[in-house]
């Protein structure tokens, strides 16, 4: 237990910089990731392609290979960000790859007619998306946000790879002075867990004040059980 | 070496077939500041090689068998010889010490010197490739050696009081210490006082970490970068994330030679007894081992080693073998 | 995307609209040819484009060797796959399963897995193998793969169960009118129409496994990111080596995803000729 005991202000600060690196990763992918997925579907086409290049290549490289050639890689591209900013930045190039997909499959269940109502009544590209598409794409689109949560979380850790004082890099450092591995990964893992499932509790939250049409079924249901 | 004209590796290996293999290690293996085995660059960073002399298979060779009565005498000894191979649990990735070439697959260093003799000595002549190598890290060597996952741990394995409750290390077979890596063109930290304040990088879970916790004046865990890899920690001092970087002497006197922008500063400040770590299920293969070690230490095997890996980047004589048993603990 | 699909979005551009929309297209191309070629000349600049960094690897050994490396990759994601995927579908019919414990057990299963990082769950396998007296041990494959199958166990089955979820209620209510158990439904009706639904979403999971099976560098697995951890180490070459392994895994999941996505519409060309979408 002194292992933990002991070193509560590093597991604290470990704790703060993953819940940090979390956040700010994840409200930045939302925030780009959506702008992607407008370029994405914008008239305009070297944006179009250069979106789709951008998809392709962020979502399908692991997120190791990433923070170590951001690490060590941007430094010598003429970018020199702090170690903590260069977490937060490949959490952000993965997760908005990710939330740009989640963005444009979600437009994708919109039914056309809705787009074309709102054309027709004169809104032009941005107003569609604004006003008419994105609005109810985002009720189907809640779940799978939540997942890109979990996996931000699950990103942050790798962090601890370049050197991120985060919860995952204070744990080894931890081990390196203790012999409890055992018990160490343990309380990380319930940690982690709880991050996961605050995103998961939140999520569950939003869909439930998104989806009238969610709780009526869920009402038939119980009917049919009933009968 | 122009890479065009660069043997296949197939005729490398049927090279290494034909001739005497010391004879083709010496063809791709570099020595100091040579053109390295592979890049094919010499310049002034980058470039690579494996830094171990070309005597280095000859050496092995050349070291201790026992007899039969020796390794029946010892159930672990005669376990491993049964198995016919070697489990070792270490790194393939560690500079001077044991570094994989990816040409041949062959592993070359220190501490693979010694595990290629251990494993000669117990399964006799022409045994070096009789060689299992398994990674471990700091938290996985103790338990991979207690369940039996890996016979042996040879990798800079530093000898402890607490370690030594659960495991037990024969040796040391090499005293070692920890040094300070700056960029060449930097003069303002020539000591371990110096570093008070500043940045420094290690490799995760070293013997660099405590060095630098126990000796650096008012040394904070937030001052300290700890990266996987020494590439890694040499990009994080070049690309000045860092300003210093603390690791056994030898593998940072290698990097030195590899680039010409990096220097080492000062000697060795702490004083890290390697020991070969062994399973307490066996607890007759500390005297086994250490045996072996003692006769390598006599025959002259040890110092041969020695010269052909971590005398190619340490300057001076020879130092005469640590005595076995003494487990002192570190400064 | 298509352009009939896109135009759905905004107005067929008049004469004055095309000119903005080249004016945008040449400023934009601009700008990202722009950030990419800086990049690229600092790069230059800092030594790191010097041909000899780059043509060690287009050396046959050097190739062979990270080659190894991709069929280590190859192989634990495929062995992972065939072991995770089944008992994905059996944790996910566990979570729907109209009984209680065995909802609850596999819902807990699920959970963790899916919210703790995998380099956790590696570690953690490692150290928890007994020791004394029963020494158990696995080859370091193993010791990777089994990691791999948990955590994908968990978040297939919430593929899965998304897929079992999205089978129109009209199918079980068939089945049961014909007079089929809730088994036999699940088993001739709904089943074998969720594994076509996800089945692209599956592939998308195969992506993640072979992301996921980078990891073998914490237990010295042979896969691609292993291999580049070597080449580092003798080479120094620590931003090619890595540029050159990044570039093969984008390049192998590019195919599974680009494979994904060619089912995915077909299927829909086929299920919804009616319904249609806004993009593709």
């Amino acid at each position: 237990m002194d292992a933990i005991t002991d070193n509560i202000p590093a597991l604290l600060h470990g704790i703060g910089t993953t819940c940090l690196l979390t956040i700010l990763g994840y409200a930045f992918s939302l925030v780009f990731g959506t702008l992607l997925a407008v370029c994405r579907v914008s008239p305009i086409p070297p944006l179009r392609w250069a979106a789709t290049v951008y998809v392709e290549i962020f979502r399908n490289m692991p997120m190791l290979s990433l923070l170590v050639l951001l690490a060590f890689g941007m430094p010598d591209a003429g970018l020199l960000l702090p170690l903590f900013w260069t977490g937060v930045l490949a959490l952000v190039l993965s997760g908005s790859a990710f939330v740009c997909e989640t963005v444009r499959s979600g437009i994708n269940t919109v039914p056309i007619g809705h787009a074309e109502a709102a054309r027709s009544i004169g809104l032009g590209f941005f107003g569609v998306l604004r006003f008419v598409v994105l609005p109810q794409a985002f009720r189907t689109m809640v779940q799978p946000l939540v997942n890109i949560f979990i996996g931000t979380v699950i990103g942050s850790s790798l962090c601890a790879a370049v050197a991120v004082p985060e919860l995952t890099y204070q744990t080894q450092a931890i081990n390196n002075q203790y012999a409890q591995a055992v018990l160490m990964f343990l309380f990380v893992g319930a940690v982690y867990l709880c991050l996961a499932f605050a995103g998961g509790l939140v999520g569950w939250l939003l869909e439930r004040r998104l989806s009238p049409t969610r709780l009526l079924n869920r009402h038939t249901t119980r009917i049919g059980a009933g009968a | 070496m122009n890479p065009s004209t660069r043997p296949s590796r197939r005729a490398l290996l049927g090279a290494a077939a034909l001739l005497p293999v010391g004879a083709a290690l010496a063809a791709c293996s570099s020595s100091g500041s040579d053109a390295p085995a592979i890049g094919g660059s010499g310049g002034s960073d980058g470039g690579g090689g494996s830094n171990v002399g070309s005597d280095y298979d000859e050496i092995i060779a050349g070291g201790p068998v026992a007899d039969d009565a020796t390794v029946s005498g010892s159930e672990w000894a005669q376990g491993i010889k049964e198995a016919g191979k070697l489990k070792r649990g270490g790194t393939t990735t560690g500079q001077i010490f044991s570094l994989k070439d990816p040409s041949t697959g062959k592993v070359t260093g220190f501490d693979a010197g010694i595990t290629q003799l251990l494993a000669q000595y117990i399964l006799g002549k022409d045994s070096t490739e009789k060689i299992d190598y398994l990674d471990t890290t700091v938290e996985t060597r103790e338990t991979m050696l207690q369940n039996g996952t890996v016979d042996v741990v040879v990798a800079t394995y530093s000898i402890t009081a607490p370690r030594m409750e659960k495991v037990n290390f024969a040796g040391p077979y090499y005293s070692s210490g920890a040094a300070i890596q700056v960029r060449s063109d930097d003069d303002s930290i020539t000591s371990v006082d110096d570093l008070k304040g500043k940045k420094i990088t290690t490799e995760s879970a070293s013997t660099g970490y405590d060095a630098i916790m126990k000796h650096v004046p008012d040394a904070q865990d937030s001052d300290i970068q700890q990266f996987a890899e020494n590439d890694q920690c040499i990009a994080a001092l070049k690309q000045k994330r860092v300003d210093a970087y603390v690791l056994d002497q030898s593998i940072l006197l290698s990097n030195a030679v590899a680039d010409d922008s990096l220097k080492v500063v000062g000697e060795p400040f702490t004083k890290d007894p390697y020991g070969i770590g062994l399973s307490k299920d066996h607890e007759d293969s500390l005297d086994f081992v250490n045996g072996f070690l003692q006769k390598i230490y006599d025959d002259g095997t040890w110092a041969k080693l020695w010269k052909a890996t971590i005398g190619q980047v340490v300057e001076g004589d020879t130092p005469a073998p640590p005595t076995i048993g003494d487990t002192a603990a570190t400064e | 995307m298509s352009a009939s699909a896109t135009r759905v979005l905004f107005d067929e551009p008049g004469p004055r609209g095309r000119r903005r929309i080249l004016l945008l297209s040449l400023l934009s191309a601009l700008a990202i040819l722009g950030v990419i070629a800086v990049g690229l000349y600092q790069f230059g600049v800092n030594g790191q484009l010097a041909a000899d960094r780059w043509a060690p690897f287009l050396r046959p050994d050097y190739i062979a060797f990270l080659g190894q490396g991709a069929k280590g990759t190859f192989l634990a994601t495929a062995v992972a796959a065939v072991f995770a995927f089944p008992l994905a579908l059996l944790l996910a019919l566990g979570r729907l399963s109209p009984f209680l414990p065995l909802r609850w057990v596999t819902t807990a299963w699920i959970e963790v897995f899916r919210s703790i990082p995998m380099l956790l769950v590696v570690y953690f396998f490692l150290l928890a193998l007994p020791g004394p007296p029963f020494n158990v041990t696995f080859p370091v494959f193993w010791m990777l793969v089994i990691p791999m199958i948990l955590v994908s166990s968990a978040t297939t089955a919430e593929v899965f169960r998304a897929g079992i979820r999205a089978v129109d209620r009209g199918q079980s209510e068939a089945a049961a009118s014909i007079g089929l158990t809730h088994a036999q439904s699940l088993r001739y009706v709904v089943i074998p129409q969720a594994i076509r639904l996800v089945l692209p979403s599956l592939i998308l999971a195969l992506v993640s496994l072979l992301k996921d099976s980078t990891l073998g560098f914490v237990v010295s697995y042979n896969e691609l990111q292993y291999q580049g951890k070597s080449l580092v180490a003798y080479t120094h070459f620590l931003i090619q080596t890595y540029l050159i392994v990044a570039f093969i895994y984008v390049a192998l999941n590019f195919v599974l995803t680009q494979f994904a996505h060619w089912l995915d519409r077909r299927m829909q060309r086929r299920a919804a000729s009616t319904t249609g979408s806004l993009v593709d």
